[in-house]
């Protein structure tokens, strides 16, 4: 009897480690050149590896986005500035080597790769020179082939696919639109206006030739789409206007706008659907909202300023927010607890942290 | 039994299902084995099939073609369209309810067009006996596609030629034969009319006999026949042969089909000129450059907590000497200093932005104005920062300005109140800065072509040489008149590019000794990407392109160090001062005609490794750049700053070789 009580006694002593899980996200640093690698043991964060990226070494090439594809067996990375097109790099979750690459569009930003089709959807941003409409590359990550580019608007940046994966959602920040792309036909479906709410083509148009961006509206500034998992609501990230405005799916029309702080940049829902998590760029700190209630429950300072990209684990308990910090200020990864709503773990990166991505809770 | 009978029920139901309902496997399509002609179009089928061999339709199948420019496919009606010649493959995905995904990947060849013509040239129409005759082909197809790498069916007429496996045709005997090329069925012939070697005997002369390692020999052959009259169109061929006098060493160099002869080492050569199977050689000794001289380090500015990037020296307003110098993947710091005295170099301000690479940086011509570069600006605004230099010791930003340059500013350069600045790496702006308070863009230059990209412009004369990477350098009017060129309508009047793609940086060049005119282009590699805290790999040389002729430049030297690559240099005075990055500053003797491979022939004339124990990297040369400066070399190391270097005096030359 006495060895079953001790047997029990170094059970719960050891519970920590026989239950405690590990979640490991992947977040660039986009003046570093480089991917760091981040381990988080539910109490304290730790960068477990630097992994350089880049094609021509002495340039700045700025890795930007970042994606895991869904049976989280690789990784994917886009290079913002090429030669002078950004570049797609797979990378394996095991070695975290390149294992293929493909050249997309001016300044790649954000992806995903459709669980429904397998297809990477990406957008190009084309941060750069005249504000023209620009496209969403879409790759085959298998052989790391650009299929298409579908013409979108001016600086399309965020980027989200629908649960069901057959519909990629995204914002061009430069004309103020909410574009739907069918992932399997590739054609744009719809697009929304968000500075004035007209709605621009119906259900059937292929717009997707046609430059009707050409004037810049810049009120919105929207930055970031994302589709709630289970409803059909999506929430776009206002930076310019300070909100997060609520589109319906069905209706195809805002339904809600809801004030925030300084410059809501990126956002990620929980994959229980209750909680919105969006950085405010310009104040330096994430919100955390209740969507039932739509209700912003906490805003939490972050370690730096310039807070940029949010990933969220698979069992929606920690936010994982890169934050850019300032010229030579490291990036860092803050880790958020989104039961108690605390800040409870930071670690340096490189420079300008950015693109972050949830890779898999370890047991 | 009330139990039992559930699970009969069940076990029936998923027996009945997985007997019945089979899932389809694999897709199979029209495109299987597909042929197509150029222009041809098709509309691809295709369905799913179970393991009974039942067809399923598939409601969602996406298409694609891996060479979309070669073979368009429309990724949702599977329409495809040859539009190049060659083997390609289509993927077919089918997307299944629930969201499985079936692909198969498709072989389709396009068919080159009917062959329309085979085209034979003779490139010298005078054929001797006893001579290889210079030919050339090309397929035409319909549709006007050209190759010129098939393996033709060669026959003649006679066997007054000879055709060797390779397709090499000989003339053998004199008189007329008829030369055949067969391809896919259809002939082209040519008649070659063979001469008799007419010539007799053939005279050499040099300019010289003797000559040091990288001078050029002018090799002058004439032709004559029994009578003693010189045959003007004789086409005569040059080689040559070596011997080094170090005999663990071999012979090298190159001869021109214009007689031009370079020796890479000292050694006798002969030389042979020959028609047919009449020939002369000449013997020329060639002896070591002898160059060498003492080339030291003078004095450094350490820069040991982060990388250094460009710089610049230049004469202060006061009539002092200064620099100031960048840095890389830091904190956007700028560095000042004080080179007076170059062995005794005093870092006396600095200036920090936002940006973590400020690359480049430049200084007017009256030392009055800074302009330095930014990338990875926090707000991605990037562009560049002028800033008041006139007291060096207390230097003041004036103006920030980032129109159209977010992408960021990797190069700039000042020219004539002018700034000329890279943007994202595709284009350049011209910034006028007549007010450096109020910066106005007036001009801009690019290529225009998908894909455009650059890395570097520097401008001499009214000319800016824009770096092009594998568009070459290209030669742009902005204000010296030759295209009607202005900085607010850039117009490019010249272009060379070669076959690495790597042109990264231009230098303009008019050789004192022979009056040619150069541009000097680098290459930037890094063979296994970059380790910023460790030893690094570098490759790429230097490419000596002769654009005396502008409509036809040619490229006739380089300076490679092995193992070593290029990165940004200086020329003054017929001498080359190239920051090799891992190898170090060198110093390389340009006088006289320039010809092959300029490190090989003992152009070097010193050298120092710029890399020091007290530095961010420590022990680990990155040299960067060099500028000659008022008789001092100074230069900048990724590793550990800037430095200072100074060239001994002369020596007095005991070779006493010479070229008349």
């Amino acid at each position: 009897m006495k060895n079953i009580y001790l047997i029990i006694i170094l059970l719960l002593l050891n519970s920590k480690i026989i239950f405690s899980q590990d979640y490991y996200a992947y977040v660039a640093a986009e003046s570093e050149d480089e991917v760091s690698l981040i381990k988080f043991d539910g109490v304290d964060g730790v960068e477990l590896e630097k992994i350089p990226v880049g094609i021509w070494p002495a340039e700045n090439e700025g890795p930007h986005g970042l994606t895991v594809d869904p049976n989280g067996k690789f990784w994917y990375l886009t290079l913002a500035h090429g030669n002078p097109y950004g570049t797609l790099f797979k990378f394996s979750t095991t070695t975290n080597k390149v294992v293929g690459k493909t050249l997309l569009g001016l300044f790649p930003a954000s992806m995903q790769i459709s669980e429904t089709t397998g297809l990477l959807y990406c957008v190009n941003f084309n941060l750069h020179g005249d504000m023209k409409p620009s496209t969403v590359s879409v790759v085959d990550p298998e052989t790391m082939t650009e299929i298409k580019q579908i013409q979108t608007g001016s600086m399309p940046h965020g980027s989200r696919i629908s649960s069901d994966g057959l519909y990629h959602y995204s914002v061009a920040m430069m004309s103020d639109e909410l574009f739907e792309i069918d992932a399997v036909s590739l054609k744009v479906t719809r697009v929304l206006k968000l500075s004035d709410n007209i709605n621009l083509m119906n259900d059937k148009m292929d717009h997707s030739n046609m430059n009707h961006t050409k004037k810049t509206h810049t009120k919105v500034k929207p930055t970031w789409v994302i589709p709630h998992p289970s409803n059909n609501k999506l929430y776009v990230a206002a930076n310019g206007s300070n909100e997060i405005i609520e589109v319906d799916v069905d209706s195809w029309k805002i339904t809600e706008k809801f004030k925030t702080g300084k410059g809501p940049y990126n956002i990620e829902i929980s994959p229980n659907g209750k909680l919105l998590v969006v950085t405010y760029k310009n104040d330096g700190s994430t919100a955390i909202w209740d969507i039932a209630l739509k209700k912003e429950l906490k805003v939490i300072k972050n370690k730096r300023n310039v807070s940029h990209g949010v990933a969220i684990s698979s069992d929606s308990k920690y936010a994982f927010i890169s934050v850019e910090g300032v010229g030579g200020e490291p990036g860092t990864v803050d880790i958020i607890n989104l039961e108690t709503l605390k800040l409870i773990s930071s670690v340096n990166i490189g420079k300008q942290a950015g693109g972050i991505a949830f890779w898999k809770i370890s047991h | 039994m009330k139990i039992i009978k559930p699970i009969i029920l069940l076990f029936i139901i998923t027996f009945s299902f997985e007997l019945y309902s089979q899932e389809s496997n694999r897709i199979v399509s029209t495109i299987q084995d597909l042929v197509l002609d150029v222009d041809e179009s098709f509309v691809a089928s295709s369905v799913t099939m179970d393991d009974n061999d039942n067809e399923v339709s598939c409601n969602n199948m996406i298409y694609y073609s891996r060479n979309r420019e070669a073979l368009n496919v429309d990724n949702e009606t599977g329409e495809i369209t040859a539009n190049l010649p060659g083997f390609y493959t289509v993927v077919a995905i089918c997307i299944q309810e629930g969201g499985n995904r079936l692909r198969k990947d498709f072989s389709v060849k396009v068919n080159y067009p009917p062959v329309n013509e085979i085209k034979i040239s003779l490139i010298n129409n005078v054929l001797y006996t006893d001579s290889y005759i210079p030919l050339t082909f090309e397929v035409i197809y319909e549709k006007g596609f050209i190759r010129n790498d098939v393996k033709f069916n060669l026959t003649s007429s006679n066997d007054l030629i000879s055709i060797d496996n390779l397709n090499n045709v000989k003339a053998i005997t004199s008189g007329k034969s008829t030369l055949t090329a067969e391809f896919e069925g259809i002939t082209s012939s040519i008649v070659l009319n063979i001469k008799k070697n007419p010539v007799s005997y053939i005279e050499l002369k040099s300019n010289s006999d003797e000559a040091r390692t990288g001078d050029v020999f002018q090799f002058k052959a004439v032709a004559y026949d029994k009578k003693n009259v010189v045959i003007g169109d004789a086409p005569i061929k040059f080689s040559f042969t070596g011997k080094s006098f170090d005999k663990s060493n071999t012979a090298s160099g190159l001869i021109e089909k214009d007689g031009r002869f370079v020796g890479d080492v000292a050694g006798q050569y002969i030389i042979t000129s020959n028609v047919g199977n009449i020939s002369a050689s000449k013997i020329v000794n060639v002896i070591d450059r002898n160059i060498k001289r003492k080339f030291k380090s003078i004095g450094v500015g350490t820069v040991n907590d982060k990388h250094t990037s460009d710089f610049w020296v230049f004469e202060g307003v006061d009539g002092r000497d200064y620099a100031v110098s960048g840095t890389w993947g830091a904190d956007g710091t700028t560095y000042f200093w004080d080179v007076t005295n170059p062995s005794n170099m005093i870092r006396i301000d600095s200036i920090q932005v936002d940006a973590r690479t400020v690359n480049d940086v430049k200084v007017s011509e009256d030392g009055k104005i800074c302009v330095i570069s930014r990338e990875g600006a926090s707000n991605r605004k990037n562009g560049i920062i002028i800033i008041d230099v006139t007291n060096p010791y207390d230097v003041s930003i004036i103006s920030e300005y980032t129109q159209n340059l977010t992408g960021g500013v990797h190069n700039v350069f000042i020219y004539e109140n002018h700034v000329y600045a890279l943007s994202n790496g595709e284009k350049y702006y011209v910034i006028n800065i007549d007010d450096p308070k109020n910066p106005k863009e007036i001009g801009k230059f690019e290529l225009g072509k998908p894909g455009q990209s650059i890395h570097d412009v520097w401008i001499e004369d009214g000319i800016a040489y824009s770096s092009n990477w594998r568009n070459g350098v290209y030669l742009v009017d902005v204000g010296n008149g030759i295209a009607n060129g202005s900085p607010s309508n850039p117009v490019a009047f010249a272009n060379y590019n070669y076959a690495s793609g790597a042109h990264h940086a231009t230098f303009p060049y008019k050789s004192k000794s022979t009056g040619k005119f150069y541009t000097v282009l680098g290459d930037e590699i890094f063979p296994n990407g970059i380790d910023v805290k460790g030893q690094n790999v570098t490759a790429g040389f230097l490419h000596f392109v002769d654009f005396t002729d502008l409509d036809n430049p040619v490229e006739v030297a380089r300076y490679e160090l092995p193992g070593d690559g290029s990165h940004n240099y200086w020329i003054e005075g017929d001498v080359l001062y190239v920051a090799m990055y891992t190898g170090g500053v060198r110093v390389v003797d340009l006088s006289g005609d320039l010809m092959g491979d300029l490190y090989k022939q003992g152009r070097e004339i010193g050298y120092i490794l710029s890399g020091s124990e007290n530095a961010y990297v420590p022990n680990s040369t990155m040299s960067w750049g060099a500028q000659l400066y008022k008789g001092h070399v100074f230069y900048s190391d990724w590793n550990s700053g800037i430095g200072s270097a100074k060239l001994e005096p002369i020596k007095p030359d005991k070779t006493k070789a010479s070229i008349n």
